[in-house]
């Protein structure tokens, strides 16, 4: 079998985890990279031992032996993009937020639909270790129906300067399109509830100035009544040690991970950190099951959960702004 | 010289029996109280009637110049929680309302740290009280416990609450609170089913995260904690004197000083978050704690 072709869009730095996991696996190849800025993608070309770039994904999609495209750009600029690549017949891997508005998710959606190409929208937590753990001990029983999820991914400010897009909600559509999205889908997808309401409150912690929310606090309420309580933090001091914790309580019993679950902890000169497990590669497991759909098999992040992503993060942000809950329906 | 006092009560919410099971055993075994027989011959009443016929007995020892240690919560209404401050005021006695867990170990160095500005400005706090086990409250999980976790936070950022949006069912419900300067803080509470090797009634998660300018302290109020595993078994043993013991230093200390570290207006500020939450589940909104 002809191995599926893949072409980068956006030389950024979650491309190295997406081409790291192009070369993992035997039945994708890396064609090319696209990225607007020449100098960026033909460094990115050279460090993959010289394939194609190109500034543009017109020129990009002409290139022999292209199925499907990996987009890595800006969130806003996901729906004209994602768009180009239906039309042009080809699958696409989206960095989430699928889009950043609810009309431009439901139009690619759409788009992909009828040109009958695979959509998948990267949200990596589904393909973590511990993400698929937890799922699996909810799918098993054994704690009975959830009733609960608390789901926290703390950490220090990561972005650049005031120059970061992820700073401009016009371009990221806010913190809770960019990176809520993660929990936002996480949760539910534990859960297997729809969502009916978001409640949400926001910080400007790190400076006071900043037009994003760099903590999001988002509960959500589903239809059985569970409740999820979702908390993603850049704001945390100090950003060394980030946290990850999360409990989720059923009918039967509760499953728990502490901040210290995974990870170890250094104690050294320069302060003390947490040291990941090293574990599953989460990008390669989400590739491998795009791969899959592509191949035939169901998507196991579907195109109408991804959608759903979207109509939760534009929820939290509307809440944060009205300070009241929001319905929502997916 | 030793504190007399006096037993009034073994019922509560449900079939709650603090009396016998906590604050009996733990008044026996402190040196500074003596347990007597009689109202009369008593300094100091420890109250666990049902909830119903709490407060006006609270009043009555209040009026009778008693000092009270009351069951939590303190009164079934906010109203008589309030009357109760204003006659302890008035009749110049202590009445300690029964929210020991503020007086764990863990959480007594982590509010001594906050105030203390070890994490810089306080901005958040997240707390999960989940007890696995026991005898469901009838009133709801909310009413019956709801108001430990909410006292811990009140005493770990010293500020009030403002807002209250709840969500949940009565017996696992999640508060997001609002108070003074910006601050939030968001505690589940509820209670789960049985849990191999916790007793019952046991806390299976109590913990809390305060998320400060410049740090973040993280308390497991479970600990300080040996863990043992044998043969047989496989459980957490707590090292140090409990947080009922802590209580009855508390109150100790009230008695002999006239002023004592906790009183009714915590049951006060705790019951109007409770209450408040009950009327935001009702109307599905965040409300005004209307202080």
């Amino acid at each position: 079998m002809d191995r599926i072709g893949i072409v980068l869009v956006g030389a950024g730095f979650i491309a190295d985890a997406h081409s790291g996991a192009i070369d993992a696996d035997p039945r994708a190849t890396l064609i090319g990279i696209v990225d607007a800025d020449p100098g960026r993608a033909a460094a990115f070309a050279r460090k993959q031992g010289g394939i194609r770039h190109a500034p543009d994904l017109d020129t990009a999609l002409q290139w022999p032996g292209v199925d499907a495209v990996i987009l890595c750009t800006p969130n806003d600029t996901h729906a004209p993009i994602g768009l180009a690549v239906a039309a042009a017949g080809k699958h696409l891997l989206v960095e989430k937020p699928l889009a950043t508005t609810v009309a431009d998710a439901r139009r690619l959606a759409r788009a992909f639909d009828a040109a009958d190409t695979v959509l998948v929208a990267a949200h990596t937590h589904r393909f973590y270790d511990y993400g698929r753990a937890v799922k699996q001990t909810i799918e098993s029983g054994s704690i009975g129906r959830p009733r609960l999820v608390r789901l926290a991914i703390l950490g220090g400010w990561i972005w650049p300067d005031w120059s970061a897009w992820v700073g401009d909600p016009d371009r990221s559509g806010g913190h809770a399109l960019h990176n809520g999205v993660h929990l936002l889908d996480l949760a539910t997808w534990w859960l297997g509830q729809e969502p009916t309401e978001i409640f949400a409150r926001g910080r400007k912690q790190t400076a006071a100035e900043l037009r994003i929310y760099d903590y999001l606090e988002m509960v959500v309420t589903y239809a059985d009544g569970a409740t999820a309580v979702c908390e993603m933090s850049r704001a945390h001091r100090p950003g060394s040690l980030a946290q990850r914790e999360l409990l989720v309580a059923g009918s039967e019993g509760i499953v728990e991970q502490g901040w210290d679950g995974e990870s170890s902890l250094v104690f050294g000169e320069a302060g003390t950190a947490t040291l990941p497990a090293a574990g599953g590669n989460g990008f390669a497991a989400q590739l491998g099951a795009w791969l899959d759909a592509i191949g035939g098999a169901p998507p196991l992040m579907p195109v109408a959960d991804a959608v759903r992503a979207v109509v939760l993060g534009v929820a939290v942000e509307e809440s944060i702004v009205t300070g009241k809950p929001v319905a929502v329906t997916a | 010289m030793t504190i007399t006092v006096a037993l009034v009560g073994n019922g509560g919410i449900g079939t709650q029996d603090h009396q016998n099971s906590m604050y009996r055993p733990a008044f026996e075994r402190h040196p500074g109280f003596q347990v007597v027989g009689s109202v009369d011959e008593a300094e100091v009443l420890s109250i666990a009637l049902p909830l119903a016929e709490r407060g006006k007995a609270v009043a009555d020892a209040i009026r009778a110049g008693k000092h009270v240690l009351a069951d939590k919560p303190l009164a079934a209404t906010l109203a008589e929680a309030l009357e109760i401050e204003r006659l302890a005021a008035e009749h110049r006695v202590v009445v300690v309302p029964a929210h020991h867990q503020r007086f764990g170990a863990a959480l007594r160095s982590a509010t001594a740290a906050v105030r203390a500005g070890r994490v810089g400005l306080p901005w958040n706090v997240q707390c999960d009280f989940v007890v696995a086990g026991g005898d469901p409250a009838p009133t709801g999980e909310l009413v019956n416990f709801g108001l430990y976790p909410v006292d811990v936070v009140r005493a770990l950022l010293g500020l009030e609450v403002r807002r209250v949006h709840a969500t949940g069912s009565p017996d696992l419900v999640t508060l997001l609170l609002d108070h003074d300067h910006g601050v939030t803080s968001t505690i589940v509470c509820g209670r789960v089913p049985a849990l191999r090797d916790l007793p019952p009634g046991g806390l299976a998660v109590h913990r809390y995260r305060i998320s400060g300018s410049h740090g973040v302290l993280a308390v497991d109020a479970r600990k300080p904690a040996l863990q043992v595993r044998t043969t047989n078994t496989n459980g957490p043993v707590w090292t140090g004197p409990g947080t009922v013991d802590a209580l009855l230093d508390v109150v100790a200390a009230g008695v002999a000083s006239g002023r004592a570290a906790i009183g009714p207006h915590d049951a006060v500020q705790a019951q109007r978050v409770i209450e408040a939450a009950q009327r935001s589940i009702e109307a599905g909104q965040p409300v005004e704690t209307g202080e």
